[in-house]
């Protein structure tokens, strides 16, 4: 038998407790179809108002401020310093609440496992100019 | 105002796709991120739990339910409506193969060698080969030896014909990024399709 307790005087540098507490507890996205590469951008509030900040951590504001400009998951993930999964977690509540819209990644032809010529046309020319 | 309004955010929104960079420990997959990155490469982290990795694999660890992950990426943006991001896959090879989000959906993948140890990066494109992900091999002579042709590479890696295998130097941007190119041409081909 072990105790759940066991081994985690070993994992002091990797602490799980912390990051799933600014989740309350929750362990899982309330929305799976939240990718590393989907787009996430801060709805604008109309004219001067202020935005409404009830209810929200502070984890939650840093990915308001994040997403003036649209950033990938992956890219949200790593300016809140918090693993991709947690990441998940808050963009789905803010996602709920209307505060951010997401925009899933170009998909791949179902069938054939590759994407649309005229795309792959445009990054060709966009990485010859790097 | 609600609903209308978020459409119109999203559409202003770039669409995303990833390439992902792979190889084994040390082929120089977070130098080729960092040459054609237009933004230092960002790290990112993720818990992988036992349900993830399945349950079989997982000898030595076996008092440990999650493990962590790290990865550094880049991205290269094309135009307002679209970018792309590099993924440099994380050192742990058996732990990234299960990473669905990683691997889903990738356009394809540049799969580094090192000739002084090829072996480390055998395991990358058996996962590509049999998962179906277009990919293209960039022989990295960082180290300044071109101590093998291609062919010869190409041999020991037992690489099928039509996948494209490049000689190249990841710290120099241009190498790196014609190495995305030759991914680039590759998924046009028809043989790709």
């Amino acid at each position: 038998m072990t105790h759940w307790t066991d081994g985690l005087d070993d994992e002091v540098e990797e602490p799980l407790v912390r990051p799933y507490t600014i989740t309350r507890g929750r362990t899982v996205p309330d929305r799976d179809d939240l990718t590393l590469i989907t787009v996430v951008t801060t709805v604008p509030r109309p004219g001067d108002e202020a935005p409404d900040l009830r209810g929200l951590q502070p984890e939650h504001r840093v990915v308001l401020e994040l997403c003036r400009e649209p950033k990938a998951v992956a890219e949200i993930a790593a300016g809140l310093d918090l693993p991709v999964s947690v990441t998940k977690i808050l963009l789905g509540d803010l996602i709920g609440s209307g505060r951010v819209t997401a925009r899933p990644p170009l998909a791949l032809d179902s069938e054939s496992g590759s994407i649309d010529m005229t795309i792959l046309e445009a990054v060709r020319n966009g990485l010859r100019k790097l | 105002m609600g609903s209308g309004s978020s459409d119109l955010a999203a559409g202003a929104a770039p669409q995303a796709m990833k390439i992902l960079i792979a190889g084994g420990f040390g082929v120089g997959k977070t130098t080729m991120v960092d040459a054609v990155s237009e933004v230092a490469p960002l790290r990112t982290e993720e818990y992988l739990t036992r349900a993830s990795v399945g349950v079989d694999d997982l000898e030595g660890i076996l008092d440990k339910s999650t493990t962590t992950v790290a990865l550094d990426f880049g991205r290269i943006t094309i135009s307002s409506e679209l970018v792309v991001y590099l993924f440099g896959t994380p050192g742990q090879e058996r732990f990234w193969f299960m990473w669905n989000d990683l691997v889903h959906g990738a356009l394809g993948a540049v799969v580094l060698v090192d000739t002084r140890r090829l072996d480390v990066s055998f395991a990358s494109i058996d996962f590509f080969e049999s998962r179906g992900i277009p990919f293209v091999v960039g022989v990295n002579c960082f180290h300044g030896v071109r101590d093998r042709t291609g062919d010869e590479v190409r041999a020991a890696l037992d690489l099928d014909p039509h996948v494209p295998l490049v000689l190249s130097d990841v710290r120099e941007r241009t190498a790196s990024r014609d190495l995305l190119l030759t991914l680039v041409d590759h998924l046009m081909a028809p043989a790709a399709a």
